[in-house]
Parts: structure tokens; sequence; C-alpha cells
């Protein structure tokens, strides 16, 4: 499941643009390396959320 | 340096060529698979099918100069649908440039970049709102670039 939804189901506040790179406070990256997204930079007012709290959403 | 136009010839002498790089590093390349775009993030585009790569700088979607200079990048790509949607090139990883954003089926990107011909390597990256796939095609989505310019 992507990055993105697992933060959303976290933060259910978050939209779209907390995530754009010209808006946004959290930038998410994939370097097309198999190794799937991840975060490259938080500065987001919420805590960046740890690997256990991202895989216990379930997504 | 030194021009020298002969009215019947054209350019017959050119001397202390520092800008005229007859033999600098020049590669094209584009997608013949689609690179998977994962929407709200940002994703290297793989441009697996090399047009020409004349001094063997370019491998795995990322280009590498031998020379150091300042190089003309150029690169374009298509959503599989309308998507917004933003291109960057990046140096050593990190975005060095962004275009416009689009929320048209692609975009196109543009500029020049300076590397120091040994460790500065230039990627593309591009951002999208929805998940999609990346068009395929030399046509539809390339990457490409040469040195406009020795150091």
């Amino acid at each position: 499941m992507a990055l993105y939804e697992q933060i959303t189901a976290i933060y259910p506040s978050l939209t779209q643009s907390d995530f754009h790179p010209n808006t946004g406070t959290i930038f998410l990256q994939n370097d097309s390396d198999g190794k799937g997204d991840y975060i490259k930079s938080w500065t987001n007012n919420n805590p960046q959320p740890t690997e256990a709290q991202l895989q216990a959403t379930g997504k | 340096m030194s021009i020298i136009l002969d009215g019947t010839n054209g350019i017959t002498s050119v001397t202390g060529a520092a800008s005229l790089c007859t033999a600098g590093p020049a590669f094209s390349a584009y997608a013949s698979s689609g690179t998977s775009l994962t929407g709200s993030s940002s994703t290297k585009i793989l441009f697996q099918t090399t047009v020409f790569d004349t001094n063997s700088n370019y491998s795995s979607s990322r280009f590498t100069p031998t020379v150091a200079g300042y190089y003309q990048i150029n690169c374009g790509f298509q959503a599989a649908s309308s998507v917004d949607n933003q291109l960057y090139i990046y140096k050593n990883g990190s975005v060095f440039y962004q275009g416009q954003e689009s929320t048209t089926a692609g975009s196109s990107l543009s500029s020049l970049v300076y590397c120091n011909g040994s460790t500065d390597y230039i990627e593309i990256y591009a951002y999208v709102g929805t998940t999609g796939t990346c068009a395929t095609g030399a046509t539809k989505t390339w990457f490409n670039g040469c040195l406009m310019r020795s150091a």
C-alpha cells in the first residue's frame, strides 16, 4: 500500500496539498530501485510516524 | 577564442575553443517501459533505452559526465492521463531545478547544469498527484543532454 495512504490513515486531516512539493511539508520520494516510497523530508507539525506506526495501519 | 569566417567557405578556423564542444559528451535516452508513479510522491523516471551515448556517461537512467562543464539537460514525460504533475532535474540526489506544475498529461523541462566531471550526476524525477504510469516511447518520455561549454 502506498506510503501516502499509510500516513493519511494516521493523520486523517492531512490532504494532498500537504504532500505537494510546492505547498506541502511532507516530501515522499521513490528512487525506482525496488525499495518503494520513503519519507525524504518531514517538516509537518505532526510528528513523523515511526515504521511501526505505518505498519500498524494495515495498509 | 577567435573564429575566422571566410566569405566562400564559412567558418575556416577556430582557436581557443573553450566553448566549442565538438567532442563533448552527449546522450539521449527514452522510456521503453513505463515507470510506475505513486500518487503524492516524487519518483525517479526510468529511461531504459539509449539512443546514443557518445562518452559512455549514461547508465541506469543516470547521467554522470566525465568532462567538467556546463550541460544542457532536457527531459519530458507523458502520464497515462491528465494528472497534477511536475518534473524535476535532480543533481546528486536532490532537486536542482523544477518545472512548471502542470495538470495536463505531461510536461517538459530544460536547463543548464554544471557538472564537475567526476562525481556529479543528473537524474529526472516526476511528482504526480494520482498514481499512474509513464507513457513509453522516444517521443513521449525522454531524457537527453550535452556539454555546452567546458569548465
